[in-house]
């Protein structure tokens, strides 16, 4: 895997989460941003990385949720994700992708 | 109505159903009263066809009309011949007979007939069994049909009643004809495969044909016929023995001596044989223990392939009949000393976990009474009072989640118009419990709403809207059900899958662990040029050739051929030169259940169709040759252990000499017509080639040593002159590893780690320009063996005017499409399944 797929594919970044997270938000986000998906929902198209943002799939979203069920795939994300440059979170707390749980 | 979820355990020996509600999972008796349904078939000389416990009574009196076993050879087309009916059936269609029976039984108790069901297949099945399968299913009427793989099944049901469920399982789970194991991880009601592996040959009749074996040698002993399992004539004799043999190993589960006796005289030759045994447990266990150790040897390559010692193994879930005898149960505690689950009844817990699972697929048995996950206006608990409702809404929920607050997707449909558009809304208990908030829709009238459920429970919610002035408004759905529970993530992958190319290597597109479903296109080149006219009367019509694999291995011939995609000549709309581009694309369900598509840009063309969707046959002359060679190969690796003096690796051999001796014996009853033994010795040929030429490797060490060290240095170099910062660090890492598989002395894990370094200095070199000037100098000496000859000609013309002009942009294209047209892109069509494709 690239640095890049490191960053554009990074599993917290596809489901909007923090890398602290607790694994039952990860069920929930991958159950809930598949329904905004399947639902056609505009909030739950797309999600923000360091690198610009990203088209979600539904395939993109188990593959996310399984990668972070794995504690050592987890380990590695975790890294990647708090590594990326600060701007990084700037973009993801303005952006889509950690509002797609909010309702307005 | 209450929503109702049906799960089939299509097993060797037996199988059965069972159906979950949201509270309870029950086991489903059969029509014919049973809880577990004998998978055997008879076809009467009048056609008529006898399933379950009234065919069992025939095994012994009419075994040629009576079938069991099937499974084991579902996805390789054999013919199961009826005689007295004069007719032949698939395994597919003997597999569909099995699950009318158990649809019967689901109509008598549930009152509907199902038309959506889970059905659970082996973890190991290759794509062709998969497929069978399914065919199986919709033969038997099932309209829309999900595989689950039995150990997730199984863990499934013993999450579902544990009171303490965390920690690594290890699903223990010996059938009729397969095995499986599987390591679970359990945490916060989440369950998730960790990996898993199996033996596709291996099961309680294999137990059953070890005691057959030891009752012919006590009658040849005896003086008795000699009974012969390459004679085909012997073959009913030999199936009778097999009822004799597994009736006695249940007895002896329970006592200490039983008796092998063949209801009826068995002719062999013309000379009547009656069998009467003395049979004990001591004998029983001395014949079951190899089976036991084998399946051993594959759990511990489990745990070591998953980094974990036995110690570490928190709960063992035991499935299956051959589970419940005692010499097994005794070797699974002294080789893992992990406390046994034996709470649930080892033979009907997978079709309990199925059930339970379908709930989580959102698969309802029938249709209108509950969506898919997220894809349908609900009614899951068919509220029928609101006739005209206000509002409509799409819903999206998790049927099943170990979230103790999960949320509910909406978005309204429509509204009607007499009453005002809804502005938010909330689900609130049936119970009584506490109210959720209300939450807003946003501009698309899509809303996210939270819900609280009560654990290990069905919960239902009421939906409620109000508009801008608070009034409220009538929803359809009125009413949803989630139910907490323990849940399974995606099902991984068990195999690699991907197409094999003409130069023998293999275009890896699902890595084993894949979460299921999954989708993946990948570009390919043709290897040679093809005409539609020429083609015409052509002997093969295949013009293009892209075979699906499934396997570990990095050479194509080591990995099973699955399917192919093959587009005949005649379909092509207009000539293909050598060097065009092929999309293909790969599919695979939840359950392993694989479509495949081929887009030829150039034509604007798509092919769909997976023909020889098959595992290969296996006849007995090309299982004996194969046999020889191998034997040959090991003979030449042991003269060379020897000889160099490495006594280490005589033990390895010998392990494989003792596999290819057992294969021989069934080799030799292929040749009697025993399919099942014919599959089960290509498989275990093919492992034993692949063990084979991992010791050849090994023989090569020094040489693969040193090959790895100087690329290891090449690469070094090239990324150290132009590679970026983080190739640099992910050198590193390679090199890291790299070192580690030599440390290790592991063949494949250097092999694997060299090709990761080495196409970190291919990246790094191709940027620079004397690297292309080196290639087009290659290229352009081997132009002469080109597939089109004047097309080579003019791009070395092209290839020398760019060197000239320093046209690197230009060089770059020109050698990438002498690449094409080079023969060294193909290998002998054998070590490719016949790839057209790079």
């Amino acid at each position: 895997m690239s640095d890049r797929d490191a960053l554009t594919d990074n599993p917290f970044f596809v489901l909007g989460l923090d890398p602290d997270c607790h694994p039952m938000e990860v069920e929930r986000a991958g159950n809930t941003l598949a329904g905004l998906l399947e639902l056609g929902v505009k909030r739950g198209a797309s999600y923000t990385t360091p690198l610009g943002a990203f088209e979600r799939t539904s395939e993109g979203i188990r593959q996310a949720a399984a990668e972070l069920n794995d504690p050592n795939e987890r380990l590695f994300y975790e890294l990647w994700a708090t590594v990326a440059p600060s701007d990084a979170r700037i973009v993801r707390s303005a952006g889509p992708s950690t509002s797609w749980w909010s309702n307005g | 109505m209450t929503t109702t979820y049906i799960g089939f355990d299509l097993g060797t020996t037996n199988s059965a159903a069972a159906s979950f509600d949201g509270d309870t999972v029950t086991v489903m008796r059969s029509s014919q009263g049973e809880a577990l349904t004998p998978s055997i078939v008879r076809l009467s000389s009048s056609g008529g066809v006898l399933v379950g416990q009234r065919a069992r009574r025939y095994l012994e009196t009419d075994p040629a009309n009576t079938h069991t076993g099937f499974k084991r050879l579902m996805g390789t087309g054999t013919s199961i011949a009826f005689p007295a009916a004069g007719v032949t059936r698939t395994p597919e269609e003997l597999s569909a007979e099995v699950l009318r029976l158990l649809c019967d039984g689901v109509e008598q108790q549930c009152g509907f007939r199902p038309t959506r069901a889970i059905v659970t297949v082996p973890a190991l099945f290759e794509i062709p069994q998969n497929a069978a399968t399914v065919e199986a299913a919709r033969l038997a009427g099932l309209e829309q049909v999900e595989l689950l793989q039995e150990p997730v099944a199984s863990a499934l049901a013993a999450g579902w009643t544990a009171t303490d469920a965390r920690g690594s399982w290890l699903v223990y789970d010996m059938g009729g004809g397969t095995f499986d194991v599987s390591l679970l991880e359990s945490r916060h009601g989440l369950l998730r495969v960790v990996g898993h592996d199996g033996d596709n040959f291996l099961g309680g009749r294999d137990i059953d044909r070890a005691i057959v074996d030891w009752v012919v040698e006590r009658q040849a002993a005896a003086g008795g016929p000699t009974l012969d399992r390459s004679n085909p004539d012997h073959e009913p004799a030999f199936r009778c023995l097999s009822l004799a043999a597994e009736e006695a190993k249940i007895e002896l589960s329970r006592s200490e001596t039983a008796v092998i006796a063949n209801a009826w005289p068995i002719d062999i030759d013309g000379e009547s044989l009656e069998i009467e045994l003395e049979f004990d447990r001591k004998t029983l266990d001395a014949l079951t223990l190899p089976m036991v150790d084998r399946s051993m040897d594959v759990v511990t390559r489990l745990l070591h392939d998953s980094g974990l010692r036995a110690e570490q193994i928190g709960r063992v879930v035991l499935v299956g009949g051959p589970t419940l005898m005692p010499v097994l149960r005794k070797r699974l505690a002294e080789r893992l000393g992990a406390p046994i689950d034996d709470s649930m009844d080892p033979m009907t817990m997978v079709a309990r976990g199925a059930a339970l699972y379908a709930a989580t697929a959102g698969l309802a048995a029938s249709g209108g009474d509950a969506p898919r996950r997220g894809s349908a206006p609900d009614s899951a608990t068919g509220d029928t009072s609101v006739t005209n409702a206000g509002c409509h809404f799409f819903l999206h929920y998790p049927p099943v989640t170990a979230d103790l607050t999960p949320h509910v997707v909406g978005r309204l449909v429509d509204s009607d118009v007499s009453t005002a558009r809804p502005t938010e809304v909330r689900l609130v208990r049936t119970d009584g419990g506490t109210e959720g908030e209300y939450a807003p829709l946003d501009e698309e009238g899509a809303f996210v709403a939270s819900v609280q459920l009560e654990p290990h429970k069905a919960n239902t919610f009421r939906l409620e809207a109000r508009d801008s002035r608070g009034d409220s408004l009538t929803c359809e759905p009125s009413r949803i059900t989630l139910v907490h529970g323990v849940t399974i993530g995606d099902p991984p992958l068990s195999r690699t899958v991907g197409v094999a190319l003409a130069n023998g290597g293999v275009r890896e597109y699902f890595a084993r662990g894949t979460p299921l479903p999954s989708r993946r296109t990948f570009v390919h080149r043709t290897v040679s040029s093809v005409s539609p006219v020429a083609a015409v009367g052509s002997v093969s019509g295949s013009a293009l050739r892209i075979p699906l694999v499934q396997g570990e291995y990095a050479s194509a011939d080591l990995c099973r051929l699955v399917g192919a995609i093959e587009v005949d000549a005649k379909d092509l709309s207009g000539p293909l030169p050598a060097d065009s581009t092929v999309e293909v694309t790969l599919e695979l369900d939840r359950g392993g259940h694989l479509s495949a598509s081929a887009f030829v840009s150039a034509l604007s063309q798509t092919f769909k169709s997976v023909a020889h969707l098959m595992v290969p046959a296996a006849t007995p002359e090309v299982l004996r040759s194969h046999h020889a060679e191998l034997a040959g190969r090991l003979v030449s690796l042991r003269e060379e252990a020897f000889r160099t003096g490495r006594r280490d690796s005589l033990k390895g051999l010998s392990a494989l000499q003792a596999r290819l001796d057992t294969v021989a014996r069934d080799v030799e009853a292929a040749k009697g017509g025993d399919v099942d033994a014919a599959q089960r010795s290509r498989r275990v040929l093919l492992e034993v080639d692949s063990s084979v030429g991992e010791l050849e490797d090994e023989q090569r060490w020094p040489e693969i040593e040193d090959d790895a060290v100087w690329t290891a240095a090449w690469a070094s170099s090239q990324v150290a002159s132009h590679g970026s910062p983080a190739e640099q660090k992910l050198l590193e890492q390679a090199i890291r590893s790299l070192e580690a598989a030599r440390q290790a002395k592991s063949v494949t894990r250097l092999k694997r780690q060299q090709a990761v370094v080495q196409r970190l200095g291919s990246a790094a070199a191709q940027r620079d320009d004397s690297t292309w000037e080196h290639y087009f100098h290659n290229a352009a000496a081997e132009s002469n063996e080109a597939s089109d000859l004047p097309r080579a000609s003019k791009l070395v013309a092209e290839g020398h005017q760019a060197l000239e002009s320093r046209d690197h942009k230009r060089l770059r294209t020109v050698v990438r499409e002498l690449w094409g047209l080079l023969p060294r892109a193909s290998s002998e069509p054998r070590k490719t399944h016949g790839s057209s494709v790079r």
